[in-house]
């Protein structure tokens, strides 16, 4: 018969291993379960977790590292603790290329160091095919979604939009970086509003990087020229806008053509892009002219002299083989 | 009594020191980590960002060269100057960095190699070859043409094989047998590919087929497998042609290139019969490699850029206040 007090010795000698072990175990599967359940809710606001997204999504990207298959996508740059992350707002919808435009601007994407991917869709809720493509990039994101009211949607009819494409998407991106970092105001951070179908330099990123208020350059392909670009005096500030369509607007630049210190937007928090009554080309000045003014403006691209980001648009696919049945395999994903 | 007591002592040492250490790890698991910014001096900080950014990028290369044995991808593209040019190779530059062994051969429709091409390609950190053929006119397209009227391209990439085929001729040893492995792809340059395609026809021995997202007036064209075999093609438009695939669903091994010299894309062939032109000189239907899950899954998509509108550019240039034609766009 063992004696109770060696019963009792080797109790005190397993024990601690084992609630050490059970401790690292849970530490490696919670964050896991964070992402499980993000996946079920179904909230038509949909907000990510709430924690600091540096550390959810590098203990995200180990334990995605291990589960997925090597060849997939390279990982994104490791985190850096001194650059400023750029928050990227995307605004995207359903349509046959939009799995394509992701793909290629993940591309891009995966090249930038501290970069955050804050992705909303236009839907009523957040779409599988979304949903996979971002967790398969390994890229730092949030996935949100806000469906635009069906009567404000831009009919294919633009003599007559109600409210422009994507505001409604912006705007909650907005809304989500002023709840989730509003507690600490050192947060070093810049806001970028990409749309899917644009071509992104990677210099671009880096010169937006140094942000302190609003920055900006020249975008290719707007306004129906070869580029819209900020006009700048000697002294190395923006005096006007050198663009053919109403370059009198109080700023007459592309969605793509700036950029906001992450610590102005939080300083701001009633500035939003305006849904209603806004004339065309004027959305980005519903925003801008309530954060900065015209002399605080940071010019970049070498005093706007280069071009870092052009204006493409992607055709829509010509599917009339398709027919009204439909003749490819639905359930195969493009 | 005294060799218990002893023994007693060293399973309490032994006990505290374990509740110790798991306080201390717990301890260290709850604790976020503390990220807020230093006050710097400007230019220490500019510096060190800097330094930060170049570490990371150094970081990039060396984790992708360090992958030297897989076989090489050769890709094709040929590229014509309009507007969206840059834009086109800049994001398909992005997407090509990320794919290890790729050896990009630019082929440009001119008849001499452009500045812009030039200096694009020695600042995108991807391995090339840069080349240059002027399609004869009667074969190129001329303003309002449709795009289906005349096969694009095709001189510019016989360009490209014939420059394979003068490195194949000129290989020897170690170099020689690398290039038995190798793969050629034909990659136009406004298409999107995902990174997956490129590890998918990495391993192809004659000839590797997958499905092509919107194209040929459909969602996605695809080769029909049966029992590992490709049987029919799943196309909208002319399925009775020879190969009915588009240039971005297939990709040839070197080897099999090098020993067909005559293998080339016949620039008068009828729209839609370039690829087959190619292929038959190659490979017959049941000797294809399906890819994708047995040509289940879209890795690539045929996407085209629309044509940015340059009506006040052109009002403009017409008064003399064009912009400034210095600016690359």
């Amino acid at each position: 018969m063992p004696k109770r007090r060696d019963i009792l010795a080797i109790v005190l000698i397993v024990l601690p291993w084992t609630l050490l072990i059970t401790v690292w175990h849970q530490s490696a599967i919670a964050p896991l379960l964070a992402i499980r359940k993000d996946d079920g809710t179904e909230t038509r606001h949909e907000t990510g977790p709430a924690t600091d997204s540096k550390e959810y999504c590098s203990q995200d990207k180990d334990i995605v590292e291990v589960v997925r298959t090597e060849y997939v996508y390279t990982r994104p740059p490791p985190w850096s603790d001194v650059l400023p992350t750029i928050h990227v707002i995307t605004p995207t919808y359903s349509r046959p290329v939009q799995k394509a435009e992701l793909t290629r601007l993940a591309n891009t994407f995966l090249h930038v160091p501290n970069l955050h991917w804050i992705l909303v869709e236009d839907s009523q809720r957040r779409t599988p095919l979304v949903t996979r493509l971002l967790r398969e990039t390994g890229l730092n994101y949030t996935h949100l979604n806000v469906e635009t009211p069906r009567n404000y949607k831009l009919r294919g009819d633009t003599r007559d939009p109600r409210i422009p494409r994507g505001t409604m998407q912006r705007n909650l991106a907005l809304r989500w970086l002023r709840e989730t970092f509003n507690s600490n105001n050192s947060q070093t951070g810049i806001v970028y509003f990409a749309d899917d179908d644009n071509t992104y330099s990677l210099e671009l990123f880096e010169e937006m990087r140094s942000t302190r208020k609003v920055s900006v350059w020249p975008v290719a392909f707007v306004g129906g020229l070869r580029y819209e670009s900020p006009k700048v005096n000697a002294a190395g500030k923006v005096y006007g806008w050198k663009t053919v369509f109403d370059p009198h607007r109080p700023f007459a630049i592309d969605m793509a053509g700036f950029a906001i210190n992450l610590r102005l937007i939080l300083f701001k928090p009633q500035a939003y892009f305006k849904l209603r009554g806004v004339k065309g080309g004027y959305q980005e000045s519903s925003l801008l002219r309530e954060l900065v003014t015209l002399s605080d403006l940071e010019p970049k691209a070498a005093n706007c002299t280069k071009i870092l980001v052009w204006h493409t648009r992607t055709e829509k696919p010509v599917l009339v083989n398709e027919g009204k049945k439909g003749f490819t395999d639905p359930n195969v994903e493009i | 009594m005294r060799m218990r007591l002893k023994l007693k002592t060293v399973f309490v040492l032994y006990f505290t020191v374990s509740l110790l250490g798991l306080i201390y790890a717990l301890m260290q698991l709850g604790q976020r980590c503390d990220c807020r910014g230093h006050d710097m001096s400007k230019d220490q900080q500019i510096s060190q960002l800097r330094g930060e950014l170049q570490k990371l990028q150094e970081h990039i290369k060396t984790e992708l060269n360090k992958k030297t044995d897989v076989p090489k991808i050769y890709v094709i593209t040929p590229t014509y100057a309009r507007l969206v040019q840059k834009a086109e190779l800049t994001r398909l530059s992005h997407t090509f960095l990320h794919v290890p062994q790729l050896h990009w051969i630019v082929v440009e429709d001119a008849p001499q190699p452009t500045l812009l091409v030039t200096d694009f390609l020695a600042a995108s950190g991807l391995t090339y070859t840069h080349l240059h053929k002027l399609t004869p006119k009667d074969r190129k397209l001329q303003e309002g043409d449709p795009s289906w009227l005349k096969p694009r391209g095709a001189e510019q990439r016989n360009e490209g094989l014939r420059w394979l085929r003068e490195m194949g001729a000129a290989a020897e040893g170690k170099e020689a047998a690398a290039l038995e492995e190798a793969v050629v792809y034909f990659a136009d340059d406004d298409n999107t590919y995902s990174l997956q395609l490129f590890e998918e026809m990495r391993y192809t021995y004659r000839v590797s087929v997958w499905p092509v997202g919107l194209v040929g007036g459909m969602k996605f064209e695809r080769p029909v497998v049966e029992d590992g075999k490709v049987v029919r093609f799943h196309t909208g438009w002319r399925p009775n042609r020879p190969f009915p695939i588009d240039m971005a669903g297939f990709a040839v091994s070197l080897r099999l290139i090098l020993t067909s010299p005559q293998a080339r894309f016949d620039g008068d062939a009828q729209m839609g019969f370039l690829e087959s032109s190619f292929l038959q000189h190659l490979v017959t239907m049941d000797e294809l490699e399906p890819k994708a899950d047995l040509c289940t899954k879209v890795l690539v998509w045929h996407t085209r850029t629309e044509k940015p509108k340059m009506k006040r550019e052109d009002a403009l240039q017409k008064q003399g206040l064009g912009s400034d034609p210095d600016v690359e766009v």
